[in-house]
């Protein structure tokens, strides 16, 4: 079934700033490096460049700078060390034998590896409310990357709706690209954001950035309202405006507050949730972050899991965003190094003290803008809440009322989870409404089982399909039922 | 139109690729996601069970929203697919 591996010293998977790091780190100590990516360009979707043979300066600035600053992290991928596979999935992993499966333009490979370090980012939530699945309504970091490696304007009015710092940064991305912001909606109310900026006290770089582009926000007359959710996006078949509403503490819409906006585009987040799944196939602990109020993957001050030989670094170990993400991939690439003999040019145990400040940094900034269960009550019965299967939120009621307390149970009972995202996207949102259902805290909410493959790869890949050369949805794998 | 490309960047030649049996500009480099919305285009499919229009949605090639059939090859990721000259995309 498979063929025999390709042998290197480190496989590092996910080449954003965490993988880059650890494959640049990893290298000059003298290992021989295979960093594999999904996407056709390293950087990750923090650092992604332009796909277009464009020169940065004829992006809009912030975005820009943000072009240059990755280009500068990644010429040090031009190491005859580090082997960079672009367009590779890797879809599964043999933890004993540390194999990667892997499926990229040259077909099914197999790569068998010394160390793994997983560094695979994270994914943005988001929470369903009516009209969520028309065209016109996108993630934040979607419109963004669609602005940075595309060079397009998602639309005309947009529409920010969420909670954190991305969403002020998003919009002085946008406006400087000539779209217009209508509003920007965050979750928190002025009061709970006042209450826990002291936690940021200290940290200046992080206090600044966000005070920067809120003034610019504020001078070009943005309105930003504290404390106000999207109950629904209007429109026959694509979006043409918002219903926004006033959201109490809890996150439980304030009925009577609804106004209408009108909108081309709507961009959500609600923060990011860790891409687990990989490390999860490979069998890694999860923890779960009580900052950020996701699952992650469990270390020790190593940033070794649980599974012997599998590291994790960045957004796999809980959010941190870029910078945490630059030192734990450094310091991953370092450790994997070393534990196989080479010297890595770096000074570890600062490298440890600089990447457990910034992890502290980062934890006061998630405590700042959590996700509240109480958004669920926005969502009516007839919504779907898992977008592959067209699950609606009444089916997934029924089935708690009938006493399904776990994801898991969730996934027989109402096919949510099954297709082709693989619970991506409704497993967070299922988590809020068991939570908001059931009283029980998203702690106790073990997330859906990961399982290879972790995203539908051709059936040749795995060993199987037909041999006619004509694609099929039999020919699939990972798609769950053909039903969408 | 909701879509445009941001005027400043310099994107050579123009290339068609086909939508439906309709050609539409596209330029090197772009992902045919950013092609198809330029030319207008949100609704990039419909859902087989309830019928429902879905577009772009992630941008990063994780909710499966934004698949067409491409040269043959169905269920293929527009945003993480790029533009070649002559490719054939069949809305699904």
């Amino acid at each position: 079934m498979f063929e025999k591996p390709e042998q290197t010293d480190i496989a590092i998977i996910g080449a954003g700033p965490a993988g880059v790091a650890a494959a640049v780190t990893a290298a000059h100590a003298g290992a021989q490096v295979t960093l594999l990516d999904e996407s056709p360009r390293a950087g990750g979707q923090y650092y992604k460049q332009p796909a277009l043979d464009a020169k940065d300066k004829q992006f809009p600035p912030t975005v820009a700078e943000n072009i240059r600053k990755g280009r500068e992290l990644l010429s040090d991928l031009q190491h005859s060390n580090i082997n960079f596979q672009h367009s590779t999935l890797v879809w599964n992993v043999l933890p004993e034998e540390r194999i990667l499966n892997l499926y990229g333009p040259q077909g099914a490979q197999n790569l068998q590896a010394k160390r793994i370090i997983i560094a695979a980012g994270a994914y943005e939530r988001v929470t369903p409310f009516t009209g969520w699945t028309k065209p016109g309504v996108t993630t934040v970091g979607g419109a963004q990357l669609l602005l940075k490696s595309q060079g397009l304007k998602i639309g005309q009015r947009l529409l920010l709706a969420g909670t954190g710092p991305l969403l002020q940064l998003a919009a002085v991305q946008f406006m400087e690209a000539g779209m217009e912001v209508a509003a920007i909606l965050e979750l928190q109310s002025r009061k709970e954001f006042l209450l826990k900026a002291p936690k940021l006290w200290g940290h200046w770089d992080k206090l600044g950035q966000g005070m920067a582009n809120q003034k610019r926000l504020l001078e070009a007359g943005i309105p930003f309202k504290f404390g106000y959710t999207v109950a629904e996006a209007t429109g026959d078949e694509e979006v043409n405006g918002a219903v926004i509403m006033k959201v109490n503490g809890k996150g439980i819409p304030v009925l009577g507050s609804e106004e209408t906006i009108e909108v081309d585009t709507i961009c959500l987040n609600y923060g990011f949730a860790p891409a687990v799944e990989l490390a999860r196939v490979a069998g890694c602990t999860m923890v779960f972050d009580k900052y950020f109020g996701s699952f992650a993957i469990e270390t020790n001050e190593n940033l070794e899991t649980s599974v012997n030989a599998f590291f994790v670094a960045g957004e796999t170990r809980g959010i941190g965003g870029v910078e945490v993400a630059l030192l734990e991939g450094k310091l991953a690439g370092a450790i994997a190094g070393s534990q196989l003999g080479f010297t890595p040019k770096v000074d570890e145990s600062n490298l440890r003290k600089e990447q457990q400040q910034a992890r502290k940094a980062v934890a006061a900034l998630g405590t700042m803008f959590p996700l509240k269960s109480g958004l669920c009550k926005l969502v009516k019965d007839e919504v779907p809440v898992c977008r592959c299967e067209e699950v609606t939120a009444g089916e997934v009621r029924r089935a708690i009322e009938m006493g399904v307390t776990q994801l898991n149970q969730l996934k027989p009972w109402t096919r949510v989870g099954m297709g082709r995202c693989q619970g991506r996207i409704c497993g967070g949102i299922l988590n809020q409404m068991l939570a908001d259902e059931t009283g029980v805290s998203i702690s106790e909410i073990q997330p859906f089982t990961s399982r290879a493959p972790i995203k539908p790869v051709p059936m040749e890949s795995v060993g199987g399909g037909d041999d006619s050369g004509e694609f099929t949805w039999e020919d699939h794998v990972g798609y769950g039922a053909a039903r969408t | 139109m909701t879509a445009t490309r941001y005027k400043k960047i310099e994107r050579g030649k123009p290339i068609s690729i086909m939508v439906n049996g309709e050609a539409i500009e596209a330029f090197h480099g772009e992902s045919i996601a950013a092609a198809m919305l330029a030319s207008g285009r949100r609704a990039f499919r419909h859902t087989v069970k309830g019928k429902q229009a879905r577009g772009f949605f992630c941008g990063m090639g994780m909710c499966f929203d934004c698949i067409a059939t491409v040269d043959g090859v169905p269920h293929v990721r527009t945003c993480m697919t790029e533009v070649s000259p002559d490719c054939v995309v069949e809305l699904e």
